[in-house]
């Protein structure tokens, strides 16, 4: 099977393209010689799973990355990105994960950023408001030009990224993981404007690991596994195989943990306990509206919801790492002080939180303080005010054994692959033998194999009576996982679902707001 | 009416003012760009004891002396501040301790020092010295005359500065960008705005900047030289910039106050006030602490912020 | 347009084992060399220069011990720095802390009665120890409380704190002015310490001030509490990632606190040795002119702020020091010295880089982001350690 699944004879069909390229990391070969065409007027889909090189070819393809070998072609000619801003002349955008975007400034600052053709002149803001709001309503975006980034939604920054790139009049665009961060409303809507993109010949290009979604939107589909392309295929002639899609994305058929939810939970008294808990940010804007869950033993809670609608403030204030300014919080039937952290962690409460390296970790020291990172503090560690050394490295390596993590007690956190630190800091707090687990997006950024082991770690604990409360943004993997879903949205919990038998488009609703009598569907 | 205290706290606030003015609005350019640059008063020393040598020993017309010695120290300024961005924007060093090794590099106990003892300018008193101008004849008119009408040249080089560094910043897309890569290097970059080259450029604009500032000590307040002549105005001058959030128009504001408070001293034992001459002397100190302790703590933190990225290093995360 | 040297980076996982100790003698040699240029550039003889340095500092008879007079306050000092540096606190405040910690123990040496030498160094160096503690817990707590920078606050209070001095020798009749002559009535000076209480030196050939000792003695004590204590370990882990502290129950603000006021009282020690050690009297303008405060950042940045390398570098910074003032004249001008000192800081800071990045210049990297790793993921990418600094 060629690179390419359309005729390649006439040149000026390809927007960009890739010959061969190859770019090698320490350690692993992200691209290894793969081919790629973009064309216009199509929505072009790079299937991968994580890890699979599909970000490395598309930073390359933009001028971020530069390939050891092989070449990128714009219109036929082979070119020679420096940076992102050669691309940028050549038509390429990238609209990655994590938006290139000033937060403090306003829509229309941030479109003009940078953009060469305003280099040097005076910076006529009114003239550059006008023009954005003419380009977001030709794509039927409601943005509005003058709005500070930091007040927008994800959704919305996503719309800005977009837009800026159709006014500096990208011929390609490509997107990586775009529907990630959106509710599946948000992504039709996506959707709508990506196909009348294409409509007006643009080239899109669509990274994403959803089958769903690759079938729903794209012409075509270039699969990329280990750095190489696995296949490709055209939807609009071809049937395409959904099942022939995976097995050349994963290579074996998937087979994730999957919680059986045969086990009953009966009717046990709540081991954690929240009501009416409000906070709010740093800068005073309300991050948790009057929030009342209960987690219990044995269970596994998921928290579903779009990135930044309170999630990190939820599991701040059940951690204790963040004040609460109204409401309550007990675990195991004793109230818990309001912002105390030891309190929370002496009382069995773990935390996993989202931000692994820097939170959960202290990345500069060893894996053996990180495994005592809150532990330091015991007696059986030491004598009096001094710690014992001895005692601490046994105890590291009878985690680092218990929890297979690849590396040593005395290797620096930061040198740990991601799998292998999330292992440590699951293999700590989950050691402490917590009453209740709380974890945010626990397998993010993982590769297959480590997010399989720590949700086989996750359900074991579950099944040794730990409440867990699972803060996830993959849909998916909550669906998978949790007894019961809560979703999340504008720190308000919009309502708790039954895991069994939950219908995404029902959740996609409450995660924009909706509520249950909305999706039609009683409370449980 | 010109010689009352007020009009004459408010002449001498504008005298003490100025090297503020200069070198808070270089440090503000390039913190913008979020360089932070501590070594502003060696940078101000530095500017001092060369023009002070320079004008000292130039056979030539006195108005060429001044103008030639006071683009002496702006160059001097940039070179020095060109090391600094070579530190700490291409190797990434650490900005606080850079900034400090700059200090005790050129500053009263370090080159300046050297230089001075060198060029044996220690003692005798200059020979040129900027003079006041008479606008219009109107420096007799009262209360306006002796604050706006007389005064020399880089006074109002700094009023024509303020104002084109508030349009640089807020009306022009070159300022954009570097406010951008003070708030956001990472978005700046993805965006094709060079960083390096914008901090680069404007920490040299600082530099020319304070070693401007630095020449007016010897050549317009009280053209000798003594070691550490500036006495830590260069500090003030960083204080300046966090407690005018940033602002071009505030800062000159603020420049002012401090110099009122500056010579507050001065004024009052002149008028025969009796007080230990300790306590006016720590007045701009206190008052540094007591302003800066305001802005980061009360309302002023929420409105305007420093920039974000100040102080940090950036790395693009690329092959 | 500006055109930057092609100089890029690449990310070390694991810095080669020589280079944290080869680090310091190549920036001191490089300060050096600098440092012979800018004299050979006014007209002198480097290598004349540099043998009668090292003649004054270490070889002539006495000069060791000279040099460890220069050395002992610089100890101090650079521990005070090192202290606080490691956790990213940027505590510039150390002159200040140590001219109140000399107020503190002249008071309590002047106060003194004929208590026995061991009773009065202790109550001198508690005196000194509570004088910088205090001064430096202004800065601290306005940090902690009202989210001040820490940068500006010491460094407006270094220029205060010898105002103070001042005031108290030179404006009134304080407690610490002598007045028992005409002659300090006129040309006013501080009370000498009872003289029983001056402190003792050690040493044969080479005399080794009390302070110097105490030196030693702080910095294998803070070596083992940051080692090995449950204490250090908290300092630790803050330093690493501040939020990683709070997130394992670390009380940062109060640790911060604790730190920054453990460090202004190693720098009121310091005081109170150039008390009990050297001048037994408060002398304001030397101890203005001294800026030992400055010089500890320089001395404790040389050895990346390891409180037994303070003690090596202290040596080292203090025997530039006595060399400047034993030849200052026409022949070398006292600025030389700050000259070596800063090159010699500026170096240590710039060579910082070379620890995390591997620079490579002219020629583009075959490969880059260094810090990808095998197994982990391409498309997320491991996480950047914070950075660190900044002032606002």
């Amino acid at each position: 099977m060629t690179a390419a699944g359309a005729p390649t004879r006439d040149q000026d069909r390809h927007t960009v393209s890739a010959r061969g390229v190859t770019k090698a990391f320490p350690g692993v070969v992200a691209n290894d010689g793969v081919d790629f065409d973009a064309d216009r007027g199509e929505v072009h889909a790079l299937l991968g799973e994580n890890g699979s090189g599909k970000t490395t070819l598309c930073k390359i393809l933009t001028g971020l990355y530069r390939p050891d070998a092989g070449q990128v072609l714009v219109g036929g000619d082979t070119v020679a990105f420096r940076s992102p801003a050669d691309a940028y002349e050549a038509g390429i955008f990238m609209v990655h994960q994590h938006f290139s975007l000033v937060s403090s400034m306003t829509v229309a600052e941030n479109v003009v950023l940078g953009w060469h053709r305003d280099k040097g002149r005076v910076f006529n803001r009114r003239q550059v408001e006008e023009e954005v709001a003419r380009a977001a309503e030709r794509f039927d975006m409601h943005i509005d030009p003058r709005a500070i980034i930091s007040r927008l939604s994800v959704g919305e920054r996503q719309r800005v990224e977009i837009l800026k790139a159709l006014y500096r009049g990208a011929r390609t665009l490509i997107l990586d993981e775009p529907t990630s961060v959106l509710t599946p409303q948000e992504a039709e809507q996506l959707f709508v404007s990506l196909r009348r993109m294409a409509a007006e010949g643009e080239s899109v290009v669509f990274i994403s690991h959803k089958l769903d979604e690759v079938t729903a939107l794209c012409d075509r589909v270039t699969v990329l596994r280990h750095g190489r392309v696995s296949g490709s295929a055209d939807l609009r002639t071809s049937r395409v195989d959904a099942r022939g899609l995976a097995r050349m994305m994963v290579g074996r058929d998937i087979a994730f943990s999957r919680r059986s939810r045969v086990d009953a939970l009966g009717d046990s008294e709540p081991a954690l306990e929240l009501r009416d808990v409000s906070a709010v940010e740093a800068h005073g804007t309300l991050a948790l509206h009057e929030v009342t869950l209960s987690v219990r033993p044995g269970e596994i809670l998921g928290v579903a919801g779009v990135s930044g609608n309170g999630q990190v403030a939820l599991a701040e204030v059940i951690a204790g790492l963040r004040k609460r300014t109204a409401g309550d919080v007990t675990l195991q039937g004793k109230p818990l002080p309001s912002g105390n952290p030891r309190a929370a962690a002496d009382r069995g409460l773990a935390y996993v939180p989202e931000d692994r390296l820097g939170t959960g970790l202290a990345p500069g020291l060893t894996v053996a303080d990180n495994c005592v990172l809150k532990a330091y503090r015991q007696r059986e560690l030491g004598r009096g005010p001094f710690l014992s050394r001895i005692r601490i490295l046994a105890r590291t390596r009878r985690l680092l054994k218990a929890f297979d993590v690849r590396g040593t007690a005395e290797s620096l956190v930061r040198q740990l692959s991601g799998g292998n630190a999330q292992k440590v800091l699951l293999a700590r707090e989950i050691s402490s033998e917590p009453q209740v687990l709380v974890v945010a997006t626990p397998t993010r950024g993982l590769d297959v194999s480590a997010m399989e082991s720590i949700r086989s770690i996750l359900l074991e604990a579950a099944a040794g009576g730990a409440a867990i409360l699972m803060i996830s943004e993959d849909l998916a993997e909550i669906l998978d996982l949790a007894d019961r879903i809560a979703v999340i949205s504008r720190g308000r919990i919009q309502g708790v679902l039954e895991a069994d038998g939950a219908d995404p488009t029902q959740v996609g609703v409450l995660m924009m707001g909706g509520s249950l009598e909305d999706t039609g569907v009683a409370a449980p | 009416m010109n010689d009352s205290l007020v009009v004459e706290l408010l002449v001498s606030g504008l005298l003490y003012g100025t090297p503020l003015v200069l070198a808070g609005l270089g440090e503000l350019l390039a913190e913008r760009g979020g360089v932070m640059n501590l070594g502003v008063e060696a940078m101000m020393l530095m500017g001092a004891v060369t023009a002070f040598w320079f004008s000292q020993s130039f056979e030539g017309p006195g108005w060429l002396a001044l103008l030639l010695a006071i683009l002496i120290a702006a160059l001097v300024g940039m070179a020095i501040s060109t090391v600094y961005a070579f530190v700490v924007v291409t190797l990434r060093a650490n900005q606080v301790v850079s900034g400090l090794a700059l200090l005790i590099l050129g500053g009263a106990t370090g080159l300046s020092s050297y230089v001075a003892s060198v060029g044996e300018l220690a003692g005798p008193s200059g020979r040129h010295r900027l003079q006041a101008y008479n606008l219009f004849g109107l420096s007799d008119a009262p209360v306006v005359g002796p604050l706006i009408f007389s005064q020399n040249i880089l006074v109002y080089v700094s009023w024509g500065l303020v104002a084109l560094a508030a349009f640089y910043l807020y009306r022009t897309q070159t300022g954009l960008h570097l406010q951008a890569v003070g708030e956001d290097p990472r978005s700046a970059d993805a965006m094709g705005i060079n960083v390096a080259r914008y901090r680069y450029a404007h920490t040299v604009i600082g530099g020319a900047l304070a070693g401007v500032a630095g020449a007016y000590y010897t050549l317009a307040i009280a053209p000798t030289w003594v070691d550490n002549v500036t006495a830590g105005a260069g500090w003030i001058a960083i204080a300046l910039v966090i407690t005018a959030f940033w602002r071009p128009g505030l800062l000159l504001a603020g420049a002012y106050l401090f110099g009122i408070v500056t010579s507050l001293g001065f004024t009052l034992q002149a008028r025969g006030v009796d007080l230990p001459p300790e306590i006016f002397s720590s007045l701009p100190y206190v008052l540094t602490i007591l302003a800066v302790v305001i802005v980061s703590s009360g309302w002023g933190r929420e409105r305007f912020n420093a920039p974000a990225a100040l102080g940090q290093p950036y790395t693009r995360e690329e092959a | 347009m500006l055109r930057l040297p092609e100089i890029h980076f690449e990310k070390r996982l694991k810095p080669p084992r020589w280079l944290g100790p080869a680090m310091p003698p190549i920036a001191v040699l490089a300060a050096l060399i600098i440092g012979g240029l800018i004299l050979w550039a006014s007209g002198r003889d480097p290598i004349d220069i540099y043998q009668r340095m090292v003649r004054v500092s270490f070889t002539n008879p006495g000069a060791l011990s000279a040099t460890l007079v220069a050395a002992t306050p610089l100890v101090l000092t650079g521990l005070a720095a090192a202290i606080t540096f490691r956790m990213k606190v940027w505590n510039i405040g150390a002159d200040g802390q140590l001219m109140i910690g000399a107020v503190f123990a002249s008071a309590a040496g002047i106060a003194l009665d004929e208590q026995g030498l061991a009773v009065s160094m202790t109550v001198m160096i508690i005196a000194g120890m509570v004088g910088g503690g205090l001064w430096a817990a202004i800065p601290a707590l306005l940090r902690v409380y009202l989210n001040t920078s820490e940068v500006l606050t010491t460094l407006m209070l270094n220029y205060i704190a010898p105002l103070i001095l001042f005031y108290l020798i030179f404006s009134t009749t304080s407690y610490w002015r002598d007045l028992t002559t005409e002659g300090a009535r006129v040309f006013p000076r501080g009370k000498t310490i009872l003289e029983g209480a001056f402190w003792p030196e050690y040493g044969g050939g080479v005399v080794v001030p009390f302070g110097f000792i105490l030196g030693i003695v702080l910095a294998v004590l803070l070596t083992v509490v940051v080692r090995s204590t449950r204490f250090g370990f908290q300092m630790r882990v803050s330093a690493d990632s501040p939020t990683a502290g709070r997130y394992a129950g670390i009380r940062t603000a109060r640790l911060l606190v604790l730190v920054m006021v453990l460090s202004g009282a190693v720098a009121g020690i310091a005081g109170a040795s150039q008390i009990g050690d050297f001048s037994h009297r408060l002398e304001p303008k030397i101890l203005q002119f001294a800026v030992f405060g400055y010089t500890g950042i320089a001395v404790a940045a040389l050895v990346r702020y390891h409180p037994l390398g303070v003690v090596v570098s202290a040596i080292l910074v203090g025997a530039l020091s006595n060399a400047g003032l034993a030849l200052q004249g026409p022949e070398l001008p006292l600025g030389l010295i700050g000259v070596n000192q800063g090159l010699i800081l500026l170096l240590v800071a710039a060579s910082e880089v070379s620890a995390r990045y591997k620079v490579v210049v002219g020629r583009r990297p075959r490969t880059g982001h260094g810090a990808q790793q095998a197994g982990g993921d391409l498309d997320g990418g491991p996480a950047e350690e914070p950075a660190s600094g900044g002032v606002s």
